[in-house]
């Protein structure tokens, strides 16, 4: 190990087969990987019984707002591995901007979710459009729920650093709600060229 | 050591895909090519945020494992509806 050479800063870093976070948060990952995986699932079947619907969807959403809404959610995932790294070091205070700058990415997402479906109902597109809106509301509407209470849980890992609770030597609960968050990522990539790019 | 540039590079490649796939959205004709390359574009971001911003390169093998699978899947899907939506139509039909 290169750890005997003194360093200013001792870096707290995660070992080899390591959980990040812990085991019950990978429970509630991989539960939602799987209803996500079922609402794709339903866009697919969709999609082959009703190619015109899916044909024409895409060219009348705001795709402005969803190719915002990737770059917004990629840059928050990128904060929060930022902070990640920040805290291994013990930079405490460099790890609290990081992870309220994912807040404000998460708040950023909502608002332009929010004014994405304004511009769709200043249009007359709303869930009984058709099955590729009914889709499209019911994916994403899901998704915006997600990055709510996953940006409630990125304030909860900030108190917790204030309170003395999440500390460069134990961190875990902070890697629980990065490793949540970016589910909350992985879950767009795949949602925005299902709904916005292919037809 | 962990690298931290490499994140910082890794998220400006994936800013960069992203706006790629814009300009595919924007294409009037999506032939096999473009769904290729959004089929390898999702594949390609999923591996980056499961390896580098999950971590889980080099942690719990059964839990990359189960996340790496899903960005081979799900694009696997996306290719096999263009190929044979006729054919997925009859199998996914009540009869």
């Amino acid at each position: 190990m290169p750890n005997s050479v003194a360093t200013p800063i001792q870096a707290v870093l995660p070992t080899k087969n390591h959980v990040p976070g812990n085991m019950a948060i990978w429970v509630g990952i991989l539960s939602e990987m799987t209803e996500f995986a079922l609402m794709f699932i339903v866009y697919f079947i969709a999609k082959v019984h009703n190619p015109e619907f899916f044909a024409d969807g895409p060219l009348r959403l705001n795709t402005t707002a969803g190719v915002l809404n990737t770059l917004v959610l990629l840059s928050s995932s990128y904060f929060v591995i930022k902070a990640i790294k920040s805290i291994r070091i013990g930079r405490i205070d460099q790890c609290q901007r990081w992870l309220w700058s994912a807040v404000a990415m998460g708040m950023l997402y909502l608002i332009i979710k929010f004014y994405e479906y304004q511009w769709n109902s200043d249009r007359g597109l709303a869930t009984d459009t058709d099955i590729f809106f009914t889709v499209y509301y019911y994916t994403t509407f899901n998704h915006l729920l997600h990055v709510g209470w996953g940006s409630g849980a990125i304030l909860w890992a900030i108190m917790g650093i204030r309170m003395g609770g999440i500390t460069q030597q134990n961190h875990s609960g902070l890697e629980a709600v990065a490793v949540y968050w970016h589910m909350i990522d992985l879950a767009w990539i795949v949602i925005f060229p299902l709904l916005y790019v292919l037809r | 050591m962990f690298d931290i540039k490499s994140v910082d590079f890794i998220w400006l490649v994936l800013m960069g895909l992203t706006l790629l796939s814009a300009a595919i959205a924007e294409s009037p004709d999506q032939g096999l090519l473009l769904i290729l390359v959004i089929t390898l574009t999702v594949a390609y971001k999923g591996r980056m945020i499961v390896d580098h911003f999950m971590e889980l390169k080099d942690a719990n093998r059964l839990l990359r494992n189960s996340m790496r699978i899903y960005f081979y899947v799900i694009p696997a899907m996306i290719v096999l509806v263009y190929l044979f939506p006729d054919l997925i139509a009859r199998l996914t039909t009540l009869q």
